[in-house]
């Protein structure tokens, strides 16, 4: 016997397929989840990564999509080798299939003395393909009822929608938990099946998990060409062409008929604050662009202007706060604070330039700071070098 | 009469005391009048001018404004009642501590309000901070001077108690004063208030219904419109008291209304808007774009936005497409259960054992698979 011998179990076709649904399925659970389990602390930390709850809205149903699109392929799929390449329908379950799922059963609880010797499907194969197929089809349908929860309703009672959701949560909890367990442990865990990367299983796997098809291919029962394939090829890709025109339009109408669902208004691009304030870091926070103080020359030209206008309402007045009174020059310089305020040629010793790099409630903006610091730094003056000479 | 009298006894009065009305020319002299008592000026020494009624100052932008102090107001104030005499004047008008007083920057009458709100600020320095969150005082930095200050709100000399002095708890005569304070700005919202479900109840003394501040907060007050955050979390602001089963079983009114919110697709995004982007501009709705806001109606009521013969319309707000069963897709606030969702209840019942019987199933046969395998292969080994 040829021990290094390999056989064909998944063509390509069938391992981009799986790819498909992989990807899918995964998108569709980690974006779907996320959204059954909204108030957990996970959830919150993924949806963020995610870009927020509209973005994952919008992920899953593209997912959902590709989904669909490949349920249409698949369906073509199945039909083009049942009617035009007359293949044996293996994947169908049949009642030998619930004999050996019982007798398996007994074998591992130690009543049968042998494995049940099973074909190119085996009994627990047929049960996660079934699965899925009954999985998909119940989320397509109630996925269309969450989607578009007008039409749905303009036929069904209301309460459908709810239901819908909860079926579409159920469901989605079971399938999930299910290929966790079942797949993972069958395909990854008891060994490490590497088909669906290769698309061989060698000798002893053959022999191991499908021993009654190995036999078949060693009696070359293998697929026989038959007469009248070219004219079957020709009806079935001319009905299954309508079908799936008529599948894709479902489709689009699927995707498109409502925004209901999802539509909401997008964050807005920039928020303009209208006042300086404080970010809740202690930086200095956002400014409106369009203040530009003029020129901060000295006291009398722009500074004790700019002071006036913003400061004078707390500093000066009635009360001066923390006894600044920015209304005139001397009492700016000579106030009886706890720091002084201004220490000409040093800003950053000066009360005002360490307020404002705190928490202070009024904030200059970037330009009146920048002026009111390099005024500090050129020494403060009341007027401009040129006037007072 | 008394009052002249008065003068030569407690003033070291260099000028002849002036007799109102008007005030003679030599009291508008420079003489200067000081406090002779111990420490600082008491009141007394300032009503003994303030309380004449026709005491008057004009501002430079004409208006001419009373300056006289209703005394027996003030003292029935909570400034008047502290201790044993009441707060000084001169703790609030501190740079008022002899005459002729200190020039009033103020030009004109709103001016001189916001300039004297900021005395306020030295004792109450945490609510003044508050302001500076508050939508008002921001109002005010921006250029309006009509922004409500301290003394619109609280007046000036005829502050009254809103919290009680021990437990700082708002009393329960505060909803009212709190209402009326808004109004007098506010007076088209309030007439709307006024006729709510909870306008009624604070109206007609009943402490436990939202007012104003209870949704808007106080010093604090943000703006509904200027930022989206407040829409947000308005929930939680509803929740405070309608989550609250001691104060709601009072009312006979289900506090199931938060939870049953956020579990449905509306409440759920806008709780994960509220957990992941806070800032975002957005339009699911919330309690109040169903139930309404001032004019909030009890859900009972003929009129009310939520009626179940009124509710189609309120989805239509947001769903203009949607028909007769669309509303009943929303539960009304209740829970799913056999007698107000029974399918709901159905299917929640269906997948409550078939996920466990289902994955119990599968995790039993993979125990007895692997169990079978790994004594199949010591087997093996011997």
């Amino acid at each position: 016997m040829n021990q290094s011998r390999s056989y064909l179990r998944f063509r390509l076709s069938y391992r981009l397929e799986h790819w498909l649904l992989v990807f899918s399925f995964t998108v569709l659970a980690l974006t779907g989840l996320v959204q059954k389990f909204a108030q957990n602390d996970i959830s919150i930390f993924l949806i963020g990564v995610m870009g927020g709850i509209q973005q994952v809205r919008v992920i899953h149903r593209i997912a959902a999509t590709m989904l669909m699109l490949e349920s249409v392929y698949h369906i073509g799929s199945i039909g083009y080798n049942l009617i035009v390449r007359r293949a044996h329908w293996d994947m169908m379950p049949r009642p030998h299939d619930l004999v050996n799922g019982i007798n398996l059963v007994l074998y591992n609880l130690g009543l049968r003395a042998q494995r049940p010797q099973q074909g190119r499907y085996t009994a627990e194969e047929k049960v996660e393909y079934l699965s899925l197929v009954w999985g998909t089809a119940l989320m397509i349908i109630t996925g269309f009822m969450l989607w578009n929860p007008i039409a749905t309703t303009s036929v069904l009672p209301g309460q459908a929608i709810p239901m819908a959701k909860a079926a579409h949560g159920g469901e989605a909890l079971l399938a999930v938990l299910a290929v966790l367990v079942w797949h993972f442990y069958h395909v990854h865990i008891r060994s490490f099946n590497t088909s669906m990367f290769t698309g061989y299983l060698s000798e002893e796997e053959m022999e191991e998990e499908h021993p009654l098809e190995l036999e078949r291919i060693r009696e070359g029962q293998t697929e026989q060409p038959m007469s009248g394939r070219v004219r079957r090829r020709r009806v079935f890709l001319t009905a299954y062409g309508i079908l799936a025109l008529v599948m894709l339009g479902g489709i689009y109408v699927f995707v498109s008929f409502e925004k209901t669902a999802i539509e909401t208004v997008q964050p807005a691009a920039t928020q303009v604050p209208r006042l300086a304030h404080v970010n809740d870091d202690g930086a200095r926070g956002l400014m409106t662009a369009a203040d530009d103080p003029g020129p901060l020359l000295s006291w009398d030209t722009g500074v004790g202007q700019l002071f006036a206008e913003k400061c004078t309402l707390c500093h000066g007045g009635t009360v001066p706060l923390a006894g600044l009174d920015l209304r005139n020059y001397d009492d700016a310089l000579l106030s009886d604070t706890e720091s002084p305020a201004i220490v000409p040629y040093n800003p950053l010793a000066s009360g005002i330039i360490i307020q404002q790099n705190s928490v202070h409630p009024v904030q200059l903006t970037e330009l009146e700071f920048a002026g009111v610091y390099s005024w500090i730094e050129r020494g403060a003056p009341q007027q401009e070098e040129s006037q007072a000479q | 009469m008394l009052l002249l009298a008065g003068f030569g006894l407690i003033f070291n009065v260099h000028a002849q005391p002036p007799a109102p009305p008007p005030l003679p020319a030599e009291f508008q002299s420079t003489d200067v009048i000081e406090f002779q008592g111990e420490g600082s000026p008491d009141n007394e020494f300032c009503l003994n001018c303030h309380e004449n009624p026709y005491l008057q100052m004009t501002l430079a932008s004409g208006e001419v404004v009373s300056v006289t102090v209703d005394a027996d107001a003030y003292a029935d104030s909570v400034h008047g009642q502290h201790g044993t005499e009441g707060y000084r004047c001169i703790r609030c008008h501190d740079n008022n501590r002899e005459y002729p007083h200190e020039e009033v920057s103020a030009t004109n009458r709103r001016e001189l309000s916001i300039e004297l709100s900021t005395a306020c600020a030295r004792c109450h320095t945490d609510k003044f901070d508050e302001t500076m969150d508050g939508v008002h005082l921001m109002a005010l930095i921006d250029g309006n001077e009509e922004a409500a200050v301290c003394s619109d709100c609280h007046t000036g000399h005829e502050v009254q108690r809103l919290t009680d002095e021990d437990t700082g708890r708002p009393l329960p005569e505060s909803s009212e004063l709190a209402a009326q304070m808004c109004e007098s700005c506010h007076a088209d919202i309030y007439n709307v208030y006024a006729n709510s479900v909870h306008g009624e109840a604070v109206l007609a003394g009943n402490s436990d219904a939202a007012t104003c501040s209870n949704c808007h907060g106080v010093h604090s007050i943000t703006g509904p419109t200027s930022s989206s955050e407040f829409r947000l979390f308005s929930p939680e602001s509803c929740a405070t008291c309608h989550a609250d089963e001691e104060l709601m079983a009072e009312y006979d009114i289900s506090t199931d209304v938060f939870d049953t919110y956020v579990a449905d697709f509306h409440g759920t995004t806008v709780t994960l808007f509220q957990r992941v982007t806070p800032g975002q501009a957005f339009n699911s709705p919330v309690c109040v774009d169903c139930h309404g806001t001032h004019n909030i109606v009890s859900a009972d009521d003929p009129s009310s936005t939520v009626m179940k013969e009124n509710l189609l319309g309120t989805c239509q707000q947001c769903h203009p497409d949607a028909t007769a069963n669309f509303s009943d897709a929303w539960l009304s606030h209740y829970q799913p259960d056999a007698e107000h969702a029974p399918l709901v209840d159905l299917v929640n019942k269906i997948y409550a054992v078939l996920i466990p019987v289902i994955i119990g199933a599968m995790i039993l046969f993979v125990a007895s698979d692997i169990r079978r395998r790994w004594a199949d292969r010591n087997h093996e080994d011997l």
